[in-house]
């Protein structure tokens, strides 16, 4: 499947930036800014699920919104499809919504306490197609079975339902609109885990159907093991590696990403690893990142330069992109 | 010559169409009023108010009222009864009113004698809680001789009887409209009591209750030309500042009542050109009632009574001489009350015929003095500058009523006798309180648990004799009464009773003038109480309207059938 | 629901059977005389006779059964029968409860000033809840922006300034200065044509805007509040990805869900309708309920200010339960049984 539609690239981001201002004091002057995503590049093909981990914090959930520019984007550039939303105002990208959706961590906030199901699906409906009631209400019930629920349900109110129902809606009103491209922000952080497994399977039975390209934001390394095609791993705002899924797991490059990997808990005790890396320290504000790469506060093989220059983000396999100084001076060196 | 009689005569008939062009009933258009006291009933026997018993005087009316000058004027008799016409007889016990012939109900029913003797025994029922009972007070018998004819018999001689149906609390109502309202039957009759048929110069369109009365033209009035006005709205609600704006500033109303309100704020409104603040004199006094019984608190039962024993010093003359001497009544009255007080040495100011001048004296500040009569008398300043003498220090405990302009007179009258060495303490109690009959409450006006307490009060009408009367031993009030009684200084002199005796035989204005006057000289010399202001009404009236003369011994509508613009 | 309600309402029986005593208890208390306002002239021995043919001889319990005959059993009798126009149960000699100073029922007395009460301080409350809700909804949206802190100032001075001072200002400005508006309220006018329309109209600009700044005040505060809650609610972020129009986002989605809590609020503040506002409608002479009631505590007339205060009583006590029934009503997530 990757490799048919290897090359057709749906998303491309590029140094893109999330800056939230401080304003503290009296006149509530402007004092800072949290670098939430601060300079990502990645790009997504077609039909493919991106999967995008790191620690609570790391800014994953605010690019997730940031490529669908929930917000005004600070700087950067969004291309979907090859047309570039970076600085399209919001009332030209409401147009273009349909396209892409996104799929939200709490089903329970996400959904409008007082609208029912059906309202909560339809709705997008009215703003973006002209169907009538009845087309409306058929599409409504299609989309409630695509996902798994009874359509007799479609008169209840969010609160009616469980977790897994809950986020079974959620996933219904992103499908309504035949989207091409879903960001899935944690979606099953909030479930129960005989639930998340079901909720993964439909997302990936729905990939499958309505031929979905996912960026699947998480921080369950193993979840985003089972369902990405390739994996970038984030940390304080940044993209620290990005490769195809067994690759990064088979052989991590990033020291951030080999400590992440090391520290996902082993079914087996026999293959306990001794050499499990542990992290020392905090993650460092957002507000005020250390000088040089930002992993170099915590970083067990740091280098004199990791504390003066932040280091290029570049290939340095075949599909395989990471940001380390000890992959500038050698591209061989691990 | 011959030109300026063309045009004199001219002028004349200018004049004369003008004043015929007036002489319409109802010509004049509408008429705003407001009280901004709400009247809440308009049936004077079951409200004393003010704002009610002067709602009612537009639509019901007495025999006779008081004009602006305190002289009785005949209303629904043709002339006011006296011995010398026959119409009091020679024993003063009986009194008979003429009714004048052909005045109609404003429902068009004839007016009779059957409607004053009905009036009468409506407020002298038992059950009925009539609030002008006195006005009957002493009254055996009203009969009617004939349709046109009431005789009134009282119980003893009476030298003034003029109470029964003469001033604006004592009007006639229709007997056909009130037969069913008599006695404990009188508060359940609303739509009478919101809209009785009168004889007066306007009747009742719409009544709410505490809110605002409309009234119309009386067709059946017995003047034709008269009233001026077609429609009256009697306003009421919100406070004296603003109905004086209402007729002052937004020149919205026309005649605005009781304005007591700071004098300087009322110069400035009436200096806007729309109206014009007018005031008249009754017979209110603020005056310092001094208690000569002792109030102390160690006496139980008996404090504040005549068996508690005299007051420590205030029984001294010269003590309250002094007292007196050191308040400058002027200033009081500049700050307190502009055109609605003047300084006054008199309890009984007024009419001018019962007016004193014996103790003008008291008019004159004069702090040295005071204090001279006091080192005369031994009462030595100590070391706090509070003269004492026999280890009796000057200290007075000073009430009267929550009431701004009374508080700023304490303050000023405190500082006053500071100067003379005389300490005091200032109290003052919420109205309803202090002028309450609460039997249970220690701060009645009546109680007087005080050295000394400061109030006004008045009577109405003209004949001061019940006034007078309230100073003698028997109207002290004491536990064994309940306190009612209205001789608040606890004063007892059989003089001073004696002359009061003397006035209920004497018949004679002129006589009787001099009575008056030698009691209010003896009281003032005796020093019971201290006269400080006399204080009038203020109101104010648009300057398009015409004909209002203030009147505070009757109505102050009392003529409001000759009002005009 | 149904059940909720009812069960609601039978508990309010005793509650409101207990305050109506409470009431009675305090009033009878409080050292006020039906006689104290009458002049001196009249005097103590005819005062006495006063209270007694106004029955405050009796003693209190009596007084207390007797007020509760006339006003649960004899008032809606007399409803009734004016309603039907028959005559039941003895209506010649039915008792009403009687005001101790106007000596006309009390009801009758409500009745009348009750269209005044309407239609300034209700439609005060009107119009301060539909500038209110705007005011609230601009400065969350932009909240800290210039409208937003204009409004902050606006909703302060609203909440600080008394009415007795704010109408005064206003009549003098507007009344004594200008000249545009009259500064007593003509209750007897009646609105037969559009010329009288329009005299209703200018009587009623000043009460209303000096109450509707309060109302806008407080109101304008919580929806300002309840907007922010809602406004970085994930629902709102939902409706944006959808792709919803801004208006929608906020009038449909923000709006709806955040008028939940203001509208029981609303719903509170109802009573205070009816309870008049006491001393706008003095400055104004409106001459409404809330005068009424201020009337009838310096005249000491006690069975107005009794029948008064228990029905203010009875409206908050109906306007909790009609706020929680709303509030059902609203939020879906909320049910009772």
């Amino acid at each position: 499947m990757l490799d048919d539609t290897a090359k057709n690239k749906l998303i491309e981001v590029h140094d893109l930036k999330m800056h939230f201002p401080i304003y503290a004091g009296i006149f509530r002057s402007h004092v800072g800014d949290v670098k939430a995503v601060d300079g990502v590049s990645f790009d997504i093909f077609e039909g493919e699920t991106l999967g995008l981990v790191g620690e609570s914090g790391c800014g994953k959930s605010t690019c997730g919104r940031a490529v669908l520019r929930l917000y005004d984007i600070t700087g950067g550039s969004v291309k979907i499809n090859g047309q570039e939303i970076g600085e399209t105002p919001q009332n030209e990208l409401r147009k273009m919504r349909p396209a892409m959706q996104m799929v939200f961590q709490d089903p329970q906030a996400s959904l409008n306490p007082r609208m029912t199901v059906e309202g909560i699906i339809g709705e997008p409906l009215d703003e973006h197609t002209k169907l009538n009631r009845k087309e409306k209400l058929a599409k409504v019930h299609e989309l409630m079975d695509a996902v798994g629920l009874n359509r007799t349900f479609s008169n209840r109110y969010p609160h009616e339902f469980s977790g897994g129902q809950r986020q079974r809606i959620g996933i219904a009103r992103a499908l309504a609109l035949n989207p091409k491209f879903i960001v899935c922000d944690e979606p099953i952080a909030a479930l129960d885990v005989s639930i998340q497994a079901q909720v993964v399977n439909l997302l990936e039975d729905l990939q499958e159907r309505f031929g979905l390209t996912y960026l699947f934001i998480s921080h369950d390394l193993s979840m985003v093991r089972h369902i990405a095609d390739r994996v970038a791993v984030m940390y304080l705002g940044k993209i620290a590696e990005v490769a195809p899924r067994d690759a990064l797991y088979a052989d991590p490059l990033h020291p951030y990403t080999k400590a992440l990997l090391s520290a996902v808990p082993e079914p087996d005790p026999d293959l306990t690893t001794e050499d499990r890396v542990i992290l020392q320290g905090d993650v460092p504000s957002p507000t005020n990142p250390p000088k040089g790469c930002n992993f170099c506060t915590r970083c067990p093989s740091v280098m004199e330069i990791c504390r003066q220059s932040d280091p290029e983000f570049r290939e340095v396999l075949p599909g395989r992109f990471v940001a380390c100084h000890h992959f500038n001076e050698n591209t061989n060196a691990t | 010559m011959k030109m300026k009689t063309i045009l004199l005569g001219a002028a004349a008939a200018v004049a004369l169409s003008a004043c015929a062009a007036r002489a319409e009933r109802g010509a004049d258009g509408h008429l705003n009023i407001i009280y901004w006291q709400a009247a809440s009933i308009l049936n004077p026997f079951l409200s004393g108010g003010t704002k009610d018993t002067e709602a009612a005087s537009m639509v019901i009316e007495p025999l006779a009222r008081y004009d602006e000058k305190g002289n009785m004027v005949p209303y629904l008799v043709d002339e006011i009864p006296t011995v010398a016409n026959g119409g009091i007889s020679e024993d003063l016990t009986t009194i008979t009113w003429k009714l004048s012939p052909g005045i109609l109900w404003s429902d068009g029913t004839p007016f009779t004698s059957a409607d004053v003797v009905f009036t009468a025994e409506y407020c002298m029922h038992p059950e009925g809680g009539c609030q002008q009972e006195t006005k009957f007070s002493g009254v055996t018998n009203v009969e009617a001789l004939d349709d046109l004819t009431v005789k009134i018999t009282f119980d003893s001689p009476k030298p003034f009887p003029y109470g029964p149906f003469v001033g604006v609390e004592s009007p006639i109502i229709q007997a056909a409209q009130f037969a069913n309202c008599i006695g404990a039957d009188a508060p359940n009759c609303t739509a009478e009591n919101f809209g009785p048929f009168g004889t007066g110069p306007f009747r009742v369109t719409e009544f709410k209750a505490n809110d605002v009365v409309s009234y119309e033209a009386n067709p059946n009035y017995r003047d034709p030309a008269k009233p001026a006005f077609a429609t009256v709205t009697f306003k009421g609600g919100g406070d004296a500042a603003s109905a004086a704006r209402a007729v002052l500033e937004t020149g919205e109303f026309d005649y605005a009542w009781n304005l007591q309100i700071d004098p300087t704020i009322l110069t400035q409104m009436a200096a806007g050109g729309k109206g014009e603040v007018v005031s008249s004199f009754g017979t209110s006094v603020e005056r310092l009632m001094v208690n000569l019984s002792n109030p102390s608190a160690d006496l139980g039962d008996k404090r504040s009574t005549l068996e508690g024993g005299p007051h420590p010093f205030l029984t001294d003359p010269i003590v309250r001489t002094a007292l007196s001497t050191a308040i400058d009544r002027n200033l009081l009255a500049e700050v307190g009350y502009g055109a609605a007080g003047k300084p006054t040495c008199n309890v009984l100011p007024a009419p001018a015929i019962y007016a004193s001048t014996a103790n003008d004296a008291c008019l004159v500040q004069d702090i040295a003095a005071a204090n001279a009569m006091l080192d005369g008398a031994g009462w030595a300043r100590g070391s706090d500058g509070i003269r004492a003498k026999d280890g009796v220090r000057l200290s007075i405990l000073y009430q009267t009523s929550t009431n701004a302009v009374r508080q700023d007179t304490q303050a000023l009258v405190k500082q006053w006798w500071g100067e003379i060495g005389v300490e005091t303490e200032l109290k003052n109690i919420d109205a309803a309180v202090f002028f309450g009959g609460d039997q249970s409450s220690p701060d009645t006006y009546q109680k007087l648990f005080a050295d000394i307490e400061m109030y006004t009060n008045n009577f109405a009408g003209t004949d001061p004799e019940a006034y007078m009367n309230s100073w003698t031993c028997g109207d002290i009030p004491t536990p064994a009464n309940n306190w009612l009684g209205s001789n608040m200084p606890r004063y007892c002199n059989p003089e001073y009773d004696a002359l009061a005796a003397q006035m209920g035989q004497t018949s004679a204005l002129d006589d009787r003038a001099a009575l008056a006057k030698a009691m209010n000289d003896l009281l003032m010399q005796e020093g019971a109480m201290i006269p400080l202001i006399h204080r009038g009404d203020v109101s104010a009236h648009s300057n398009t309207l015409q004909g209002v003369l203030m009147n505070s011994r009757d109505s102050e509508l009392w003529n409001i059938a000759d009002w005009s613009r | 629901m149904l059940n909720y309600t009812l069960r609601r309402l039978m508990f309010s029986i005793p509650v409101l059977l207990f305050i109506s005593f409470i009431i009675f208890l305090i009033l009878d208390l409080a050292p006020s005389d039906p006689t104290g306002n009458l002049p001196l002239t009249i005097p103590p021995e005819v005062r006495e006779k006063i209270r007694e043919s106004l029955g405050l001889g009796q003693p209190m319990p009596v007084r207390y059964y007797k007020w509760c005959v006339q006003f649960f059993v004899n008032e809606p009798l007399n409803i009734w029968d004016q309603y039907w126009g028959t005559c039941s149960f003895g209506c010649e000699d039915r008792l009403r409860v009687v005001s101790y100073v106007t000596r006309s029922p009390v009801v009758d007395l409500i009745v009348q000033r009750m269209p005044q009460t309407l239609w300034v301080v209700g439609m005060s409350y009107v119009v301060g809840i539909l500038i209110a809700i705007p005011i609230g909804v601009i400065s969350a949206y932009k909240q800290y922006s210039w409208f937003d802190q204009t409004g902050t100032f606006v909703s302060m001075v609203g909440f600080s300034v008394p009415p007795f001072f704010s109408g005064v200002l206003v009549i003098i400005i507007f009344s004594v200065q200008l000249g545009w508006f009259p500064s007593i309220y003509d209750t007897t006018l009646k609105v037969v044509s559009w010329d009288t329309f329009m005299l209703q109209v200018r009587q009623m600009v000043m009460p209303v805007m000096v109450l509707a700044l309060q109302t806008t005040a407080q109101i304008s505060r919580f929806m300002r509040a309840s907007m922010l809650d809602n406004l970085n609610q994930d629902y709102v972020r939902t409706a944006r990805a959808k792709g919803m129009k801004e208006s929608v986002v906020l009038l449909v989605h923000v709006l709806r869900n955040s008028l939940i809590p203001v509208i029981t609020v609303i719903a509170l503040g109802i009573p205070a309708v009816f309870g008049g506002a006491i001393i706008t409608e003095q400055v104004f002479k409106v001459n409404g309920i809330g005068q009424l009631l201020i009337i009838g505590i310096q005249g000491g007339d006690a069975p107005l200010v009794q029948t008064l205060t228990f029905i203010f009583a009875v409206m908050i006590v109906m306007a909790n339960l009609v706020a929680d029934i709303m509030y059902g009503i609203l939020d879906p997530r909320i049910r009772y049984d």
